[in-house]
This record gives C-alpha cells, structure tokens and sequence, in this order.
C-alpha cells in the first residue's frame, strides 16, 4: 500500500447523485451528497422517510436497481473508483470490502436454507473453502456474534430464530471477510427496544474490536447518538448539516435539524404542544348530537371503563377430520397462544391510559378487546356498566361510544371509497348525520383535523401518512365516541409528522373530553401524552401507575430493564 | 390534482400497454362482430335452402352459386366459411360469457361466504373447493357433459360447474386477505352491520383478482367449450360453435383442404389470445408486489 | 410427522370412498346400457335375463356396495364393448398414456422452468419478450387445435413425423414402450409436443412470476451485498424459493396432464386410457368409465400426498408446525 492510500480517507463520496426514473418522472433520490470516512469510524446517517439515506448506502455498494440509476459524481474506496467499475470487479468488492445489514431480519435471510448453507454461499462467494472449513468458520462467526451453541445452531433454518439473533446472523455474514466498510441500513428498526440495544452495544464493540468503519443509517437521533462518532442529517436527498454527533445534537447549525431535535417528544415537557408539531387547526369539531351518549356527566367516576379479567387465546379451528380425533380421543386439542392472560384495568373518565410492551406482549390484542373489535375468551369490557360486546355465537360489538385509531394509515383506510365516504359511513350508518348533512359534516371535520374540506371527494392514495392519519382520527372521531383506542397511531410516522399527530390528538382530545388509551412500544410518546401507564409483558400487566411515577421510579425489574434500553439523547451541558 | 378515482387511475394505466390497448380493441371488435352477424355475414350458413352441394368444399376465393365470393372457402356442407365463422363466433363467445358469469356468481358466494362465515364452516367448504379444484376441468366437464347430455344448457352447466372452484378460491383467498387489514376492522368497529362490511368494504377489495381469474376463466371456457365440441360430447349440431366447425373440417385436412379446420382455429385462437392479453396486463397491474 | 401421515392417508381413504359413490351415481345416470349390450331386434326373456346377469334390475346402493366389494378384490367387471375385465383392458393401454404423459410434462418442466426464470431475471431483454409470448400462445390455444397444425405442418407437408399411432415398441419389465426405440420415439415426438405446449407456457409463466418476486426480496439484495454471483443467487436462492409453487403445479399437472390426454391421444390415435374413456363415453361403457374415473381420482389424491410430503422436505417452517 502506498503513502498516499494510507493517508487518503477509506471511503470518498464527492457529489454523488442517484436518479430514479419513474412513470411520474425523475426522483432525484440522492442529490449531490459528499462526504469522507476514516478507517474504523462510525458515521450516522440521519434523515426522514424519502431524504435519499438508504439510496446513498444502497449506491456505495453498488446495488442499485432499474429504474434507479447513479448520474454523477464519484465514490473512492481507498482511492480507488468505484463508479463505472464492471460488475465483475464491484462483486468482488460486496461483501469483501464492502458490506450491508438490511432492516429486517425476518426478509433478508433465505427461509429454505439453513444458517450454515447462507454462511459458506457468503464465504465462497470470495475464497475457495472445504466444507468442514466452512462449517468450523460458520461457527466461528456466529460465536463472534454472540450466538449461544453456535456448533448446534449452525445447522438451523432462520424462522428457528428470533428477530434479534436472525439480525446477528445477518451481521455475522457481514462481517465473515472482516470487511473496511459496513453499511446498517435502520439494523434495529424492525427490533424490539430492549434487543435494540444489546445489538447497539454489541455492534460497537464489533466495529471497534475489527477496525471496521461503520456507516449506520438510521431516521433515529437516538440511536446513531448512541453508537456514532459523527453525523450527517440528509433531507431531500442532501446532506444539510454534519459534524461530530455531540456538536450536531446539542448545537445544531441548521434548522431541519433544530427541527427534527424540537420534534421528539422526550426533549419536551409531558402534556405540552410540541415546538415543532405545527399545524394545530383552528376549526374546531362540529358540536356533539344531543342524545349521542346517554350519560354524559361531568363528574369523574372511577369506574367509568372497565376492562375486567379479559383473556384472549388464538386457535386455529380444528378441522373436521381433528375434531372426530378429539372426540375419539386420538389427538389433542392445538395449544394455542395466549396473547392476553386475565387482565384488569379501570380508566376513569377523560384519562389518557398508556399501553406500553414489546411486540408479543399482548397489547394490540387487549386494546383490540377495549374497542370491542375481538371477544374476549373470558372476562368482560363495559363502558358505564354496559358491555361492549354483545354475547350469543358470533358476538358483535354493540356500541358506537368507543372508536378506534390504527396503526397504518395506508391499511386502515379503504382504497376504493373517497375520503369523504368514509368519514360518512360510520355517522349515516348510526344516525348521528342525515344523509343529506352528511357532506356539511365531513367538511367541519376535515377541518378540524387540519385537512382541507375540499378533500373529502380524493382517495387515499391521493394523501400522504400524515395526512391519512388525520382522516383516520376524523373517521374515530366522527362517530362521537367517549373512548378512543389509539394503536400505535404515530408508530409509522416520520418524527415531524408525528408531532403533528400528537399535537393533534391532545387539542381534540381536551376539546372533545376524551378517555384515551393509546398503545405504544415507544415510551417517550406515551409518557408525553399519557396520565397513567401500563406496563405489558407476556399478556399480563406487570406494571400499572400515574405516568411520573412509572418513568421515575418504576419498581417491576421488567420496567427498569424497558426504560434502561432506551437509547437517550445527549443534552447540551450546561453553558 | 385531477379527482382521479381508483377506476380512472387504473384505466390510465392500462392505456399505456400498447399491446394490451390493441387486444382490448380486438376482443371489443368480435363481441361486436359476433352480436352483428346476422347483419354481416354474406350468408345466412344455417338456412339450409342457402346451400348447394356444388359449393362443397371450395377453396378460398371461389365464387359459389350464391354470386359472392367465399373469402374463407367453403365447407362439407357447402356453406361460406366465414358466415359460419361469424355465427360461431356468437355462440362460442356466448358459452363462454354465460358459463363464465355462472360460475363467478357460484364461485364468488361460496368464496366470500366462506371467509365470512370463518371457523369450521370455512374449512369444510374450503376443502371441498380444494378436492375439486385437484380434478381437472377438462375431465369433469367431460363426464358431466355425458352425464347431462348434449345440449346448450347441459354445456353451460358442466362449463361453470368444472370452474366455479378457480372463482371460490381467489375470491375466499381475496376475501380472507381483506378480512385482516386495519379498515375492516375499522369498519367492524364503528360499528357497521356484517352485511354492509361484506357488500361496500370486503367485496370491492376482491374485485381486481376476481377480474383477472375471470379473464381467463372466459377463455378458457370458449377453449374448453370448443375442446368439447370437438371430442364430440359439446352443443348439438344444430348450434355449431368454432370448435365444432374445427372438428368438421378435421376429416379434410388430410387430404389437403386445410382451410375447412384453420380459419375456425385462427378466429378461436385470435379471440382467445386477446382476451389473455387483456387479462395478463390486469393482473400485472393489481400484483401489488412487483408495484413500483 | 407420523400423526400427520396417518391422518392424511385416512383422509385420502375417505375421498377415494366419496369419489367412487359419486363416480358410480353419475356414470349410473348416463344411459341405459342395456341398449349396447345387445340389439333391438332381442327377445323380452333375453333381456331380462341380460338385466340379471349385470345386476342391474338390483337398488342402486345394492349394485354400488356390490361394485365397492368386488373392486377391494381387484375386479372392476367386465367391459360391455370389449368384453375382457376392465382392469385388464385399462392396465394393457396404460403404458401407453404414461410414457406420453411422463414425456410432456418433463419435457415441460425441463424447458420451461429455466425459460421461466431467465424471463423472470430479465423481463425487458428481447428474449425474454419472445419467451412470453410463446407462452401466451401455448396457454391461449386450445390442445387439439396445436395438434392439427402439428399434424399438417410435420406430417402432411413436411412429412417428417408420422401422424398417429405409437410405431414400434420394446419390451421393459413385460410392458411395451415405444421410448425404446428410433421408430416409437418418432411416432412420441409430436403427441407429446402437443401435449406439453399447455404445461410448457404454464410452467415459464409460474417461474416467471416466481422470479420476479423474489428477484424484489431483501434475500436477493442481502445475497448479493454478500457478493455472491448472479448464478449462484439463481441457482442457490431463487431456484430453491421459486421450488414450492412449481412442485406443486407440477405434481398437480402431471394429473391434468392424464386427464388431457383425451384429446391428444384422439388427435394421434395415440391407444391410450384417454382414448379408451372417450370411446367408453361415446359408447356407454359403464365399467370402463368408472374404473377410468376411480384410477384418475387414485392418481390424483396419491400425487397431492405426495405433493404434499415434497412441501415438508422443501420448506423448513412446516416440518415444526406440522410435526
């Protein structure tokens, strides 16, 4: 190696710009991007939804698909162009010196093959190597990775692993020819809080132990925080502000990033409108029917809604043939999952409830009970006393006093009724508008959630997540309900159109005088937005109390081991 | 922004395949060929007082005793292949419509109520579709064809009972999809009558995969129909689809008269191909996983 | 694993029970066969006497558990036409169908699956473009109208094939084959063509479609950031993701591909079961076309079983589940 390639940075992208070249036309995905890597460093790259982050990691390694094409600019690998080299030559590079994590574990590996067959495809993708070679360096590397027996291990097939330790995996293949350069692109994104950050924790020691650089892509502050040395914010397919991670963080020079940073909900005080959040309407909702709800007091009773020893068990139905064995005693009945086991909860009237767990723990399924969309197995929800469900074979929700908002809004919307429609149906279906004011309704309600009224004849398609979300909320909110579930309502949005939504449902929810329980994995979003929390862990609540309390000074070790997980992000030390 | 709805949308798009555009032109132009035929066709070919033995046979081109020329030749019969042509058009393309709308009416209520009842009906009836979906269409509308005898409507019944199950399947696996996203529980949870969910939400949904099976299930009837014509178990002969005309000039070709069995084939195969192309860019365009 | 076994043969038996009930009610409707047995022109006695000896003045649930006992004996009575055992007549004309059934549909996945990905891997290239409209043209034409351009093209204008029949034939395990020799090949070539024009469009298709998802899959960008090659991510991941579907069709076509026979055997007086059934229909030959019917629905239910034990050895999340 030469003086002058020991010297030259490990990796150079000067003015790179990656095009797609779509039916709507050109999306200039990446936009002129520069920026250079030491050996060994660890670089974040941050950005929203659409910034041209993954594009950028994606046109390093040389793998970018039709219609997506790199125009211009250069890309260096100790000196060398990788730009315009034949594939043949970049091949020899993936996975060499240059490789990738992708988001989700559960998609990247192959489902028919086993750990040990993926590993040695990897290894002999750049060297000639016996079987037992292989297999004792498969071994190796998943031991590297801090997979338990590996030597037993190596012979399983992926769906025999969880999330977290098909990640390692993947980061075990990526590191099998101790590579200059590895690209994460959002690793922990898809994982649960807590495996997020042993990965986190061990993927730093990893980088640090090899030498390795590490560009980490990620639309979370916290996490890149947590592992990187510096940082690039990318928006609109450049890089607008970069710099070691603390200066960026605690002193940021541009004002997307000062915005994103205002964004978050944990650099606010609980219960405030967030800095950022904006575009709070001034319409407010259209007055409530008279005779909506029975029962409309003032007075706060605790036992307002109650959830009452509700458990949930999936099964699949036997089939016919299963069900003569049962009956002649020659097969037993399938196990099941117990998704919620005999849960408890009271919220008294107007409270915001947070529902916080991992994924598995039953949380989804508890709230989809609260809203009377499943029956539970066992116990019963009531809402002053009346139930939520009506019972007989196929039970059916029977009130309208409790609506529900989901996660997805591209899901939870039908794609082929105009917005306007569904807003409507609900309310016409149940009398709360005449068909003939119907239209007069949707638009006070489009606007009161932010939305232009002249919207209500588009479809779905037609709108952002954001903005779907907001006719999501109008649909809930439009039936005039006393209780809203909220699942995951901001989970799979971007950090500034979340802090839209939040701001959103905390005006609508004291305007309206909602009860409110909002499921969230995402702790800082429930403590801001929340009175009280409930902490779920395998289809029990392990943990229940005022909001403060629980975040301050939780007391069930599982609670402790949630809220230490979570990456945190520095704050700007005293002046 | 244009208040592009789903449909509108989805026909932009389709006008872009240009090869689709023209298939579509052409299936539009026999359906209209067809329904016009007895006002097209040189001849009346089953007015038997028409017919002259002399004309038997009779290359492309001959000028028979009628005064016009046979374009397509004649047959055994003497009669103008093309008018036989047309008029078999006609009843080909009806067994295929008819047959194909019985048998996505049957299919698509057995389907969406099986996804809708759930449970151990669901799986009882699923497995019926499923063992009779194992046994070819073929072989099925065979036997029942010669169980029921010939005829018009014996035929349209062995067509949509040999395909039926393909509708059952994509509609209760359509059907099954739909029933788990967010907005049909949004739309349970309001909430609105099971029926309503089913009619306005569940079914709409359904509809683009049900189109592209249905597609091909039309043609596949006008192929099936004609197969059978020709094994000798379809329609009468007083109703001679194109694959009767085919298997009536089967005898001939042997000896050279090939345009007795081709000229049916090629209008059958034209007919067929197009209404396959239609349906392959539909289904491109509904297959939301190779979407960009 | 066992359990599983067992109960799917069980249920197997089940549907072999309900087939043949249905069989022999739906072919019992079809005709009087009497009519074929002997001519108009009989005395009353004899006819009668006739009647008997077939059993058919006997309830019809009495003649369908006197079929079911005599076919646990192997014995599926005699053909009316023919007048040998049916079993005799089927098993002497199934070699026949067999090999041509065998030849198509190999043939078909032989060409057409390696056509199917490349159509998959680059579905702008020009071949690719040529793959799928042949395919379109094999799904779109009906069998027996490809077996009449076969026949005019290849042995009427051309005459490089012979037009019908299966030529000579050897002898393997006491059957007679015409793979075996240059003369019963030539007369294979073109039935089995005909016959694996249909499979061979469906099979690209399946592939193509295959291929296409996958191709799409962090799995292939995850192999590829590797720096795997191109042919070795074909080979080693798109191959085994695309297997399931294409086994299953493949298992399932076999099936269909006996059943169409009908049409290509009577096209290339190919002497067949299929032609066999088409003659039995035409001529009300009951115990032929029940036995017919009952070996389809046999053949069929064994391939979905073992369709279904590939599907175990092929993906590894049903050997838990189903365990």
């Amino acid at each position: 190696m030469s003086d002058s390639a020991k010297t030259a940075p490990l990796l150079e992208v000067r003015d790179l710009a990656t095009h797609f070249h779509t039916r709507a036309g050109i999306v200039k995905a990446v936009d002129g991007v520069s920026f250079s890597l030491k050996r060994g460093e660890v670089m974040g790259l941050v950005g929203e939804s659409g910034s041209g982050k993954s594009i950028t990691g994606f046109s390093i390694i040389g793998l970018i698909d039709p219609p997506g094409k790199i125009e211009s600019g250069s890309i260096r690998l100790e000196g060398r162009e990788l730009i315009g080299l034949p594939s043949r030559d970049l091949r020899a590079i993936r996975g060499k010196a240059i490789s990738m994590v992708f988001q989700d574990p559960l998609m990247t590996l192959n489902p028919v093959l086993t750990i040990g067959a993926q590993i040695l495809l990897a290894l002999e993708a750049h060297e000639k190597v016996s079987a037992e070679e292989g297999r004792r360096r498969a071994i190796a590397a998943l031991a590297q990775v801090r997979i338990p027996e590996p030597e037993t291990k190596v012979d399983f097939y992926p769906h025999q692993f969880s999330g977290g330790m098909r990640q390692r995996v993947a980061i075990a293949i990526a590191l099998l020819h101790r590579p200059k350069l590895i690209i994460c692109d959002e690793p922990t994104t898809a994982l649960d809080v807590s495996i997020q950050a042993e990965i986190l924790a061990e993927m730093k020691e990893l980088v640090a132990e090899l030498g390795t650089a590490l560009i980490w892509i990620s639309h979370d502050l916290a996490t890149v925080a947590s592992i990187a040395s510096r940082v690039c914010v990318m928006r609109y397919g450049k890089i607008v502000e970069t710099g070691p991670v603390l200066d960026v963080l605690t002193r940021p020079q541009h004002p997307y990033t000062q915005s994103l940073l205002d964004s978050l909900p944990s650099r606010a005080k609980p219960g405030t409108f967030l800095a950022r959040g904006g575009g709070v309407p001034d319409a407010s909702p259209p007055a409530r029917m008279s005779g909506a709800s029975p029962s409309r007091g003032s007075k706060s009773d605790a036992s307002y809604f109650v959830i009452q020893d509700v458990s949930k068990l999936f099964q699949t139905p036997p089939g016919i043939l299963r069900l003569l064995g049962q009956k002649l005693g020659l097969s037993q009945p399938s196990r099941g999952v117990q998704a919620v086991d005999s849960v408890s909860l009271t919220v008294p009237r107007g409270e915001a409830l947070g529902l916080v767990g991992e994924s598995g723990s039953g949380k989804s399924t508890l709230g989809r009970m609260a809203a009377g969309i499943y029956a539970p197995n066992s116990g019963t929800v009531r809402l002053e006393g009346e139930p939520v469900m009506g019972g007989g074979e196929r039970p059916h929700k029977n009130t309208t006093r409790i609506q529900t908002i989901f996660q997805d809004p591209f899901a939870s919307l039908n794609p082929r009724m105009s917005i306007g429609d569904s807003i409507a149906e609900g309310p016409i279906a149940h009398g709360i508008v005449t068909r003939a004011g119907a239209a007069e309704y949707v638009r006070q309600w489009l606007a009161a959630v932010g939305l232009d009224p002249a919207f209500a004849s588009r479809y779905p398609h037609q709108f952002s997540g954001g903005q779907r979300q907001r006719v999501a909320i109008a649909r809930a909110l439009a039936m005039q309900p006393d209780v809203v579930v909220c699942d995951e309502p901001v989970a799979s949005l971007d950090v500034s159109i979340q802090a839209q939504i939040i701001n959103l449902l905390m005006r609508l929810r004291s305007e309206l005088n909602l009860t409110l329980i909002f499921i969230s994995h995402d702790l800082s979003v429930v403590r801001h937005l929340c009175d009280r929390v409930a902490i779920m862990y395998r289809g029990r609540i392990v943990e229940e109390g005022p909001a403060g309390q629980i975040y301050d000074n939780p007391r069930h070790d599982y609670t402790r081991r949630l809220l230490a997980a979570v990456p945190v992000l520095p704050t700007a030390p005293p002046a | 922004m244009k208040q592009a709805s789903p449909l509108a949308r989805f026909w932009n798009e389709f006008r872009e395949s240009k090869v689709a555009l023209a298939a579509l032109v052409v299936v539009v132009l026999m359906i209209g060929v067809a329904l016009l035929a007895p006002w097209i066709a040189p001849q009346n070919p089953y007015d038997l007082a028409n017919l002259a033995l002399s004309d038997a046979r009779r290359p492309p081109g001959y000028v028979g005793s009628g005064g016009f020329t046979h374009l397509l030749g004649t047959d055994a019969q003497g009669r103008d292949l093309f008018s036989a042509i047309l008029y078999g058009l006609r009843i080909s393309l009806q067994m295929g419509l008819i047959a194909g709308s019985l048998a996505f009416t049957l299919g698509v209520t057995l389907g969406i109520t099986a996804a809708y009842l759930g449970g151990r009906w669901e799986a009882f009836i699923m497995r019926i579709i499923d063992l009779q979906l194992a046994f070819p269409a073929i072989l099925l509308a065979l036997v029942i064809s010669a169980v029921l005898g010939q005829g018009k409507f014996q035929l349209i019944a062995a067509l949509a009972a040999a395909q039926y199950a393909y509708f059952a399947r994509t509609a209760h696996g359509a059907a099954a999809a739909e029933r788990g996203k967010d907005y049909v529980e949004a739309a349970f949870s309001t909430p609105l009558p099971a029926r309503r969910v089913v009619w306005r939400h569940i079914l709409p949904n359904c509809l683009p995969p049900l189109i592209v099976v249905a597609t091909v299930q039309v043609a596949n009837a006008i192929a099936l129909e004609a197969t059978l014509s020709f094994l000798g178990v379809g329609l009468p002969v007083t109703e001679p689809s194109l694959g009767m005309l085919i298997s009536n000039g089967f005898q001939y070709m042997m000896s050279g008269r090939y345009w007795i069995s081709i000229y049916p084939g090629v209008a059958l195969i034209i007919l067929i191909v197009a209404i396959n192309l239609v349906g392959d860019q539909i289904r491109e365009q509904v297959n939301p996983r190779l979407r960009r | 694993m066992l359990g599983h076994i067992l109960g799917r043969i069980v249920q197997a038996l089940l549907v072999m029970l309900v087939m043949s009930a249905l069989v022999f009610v739906g072919v019992y409707a079809i005709g009087n066969p009497i009519d074929v047995l002997i001519g108009p022109d009989v005395s009353q006695e004899m006819r009668l006497e006739t009647i008997a000896r077939y059993g058919l003045d006997r309830p019809l649930w009495e003649q369908f558990f006197t079929f079911l006992g005599r076919v646990l004996h192997g014995d599926f009575g005699r053909s009316f036409v023919f007048g040998m055992p049916v079993l005799d007549l089927i098993l002497s004309r199934l070699p026949a169908t067999l090999e041509l059934t065998l030849a198509a549909v190999f043939g078909a996945a032989l060409i057409g699956v390696p056509a199917g990905i490349y159509a998959g891997y680059k579905p702008d290239s020009l071949l690719a473009k040529i793959i799928m409209a042949i395919s379109i043209l094999g799904f779109s034409v009906p069998t027996f109208w490809i077996g009449l351009v076969l026949i005019i093209t290849f042995a009427v204008e051309l005459q490089w094939l012979p037009a019908g029949g299966r030529g000579e034939t050897a002898s393997l395990f006491g059957v007679e084959w015409s793979f075996l020799t240059l003369n019963g090949l030539s007369h294979l070539l073109l039935p089995a063509l005909n016959l694996a024009f249909f499979k061979l469009a469906l099979m690209t298709r399946l592939a193509r479609a295959g291929t296409r998802e996958v191709m799409l899959t962090d799995t292939v960008k995850f192999a590829r950031a590797a720096g795997l090659s191109e042919w070795t991510v074909l080979r080693r991941h798109v191959l085994r993701l695309i297997a399931i579907p294409i086994v299953t069709v493949f298992g399932l076509e076999f099936a269909s591909t006996l059943a169409f026979a009908v049409v290509t055997e009577t096209i290339f007086s190919w002497p067949g079961i299929g032609k066999l059934i088409i003659d039995s229909i035409t001529s009300l030959d009951r115990p032929v076309m029940v036995a017919y019917l009952m070996l389809v629905a046999f053949v069929f239910i064994t391939i979905n079983f073992l369709v279904d034990l590939t599907y175990v050895a092929l993906d590894p999340r049903l050997r838990k589940a189903r365990a």
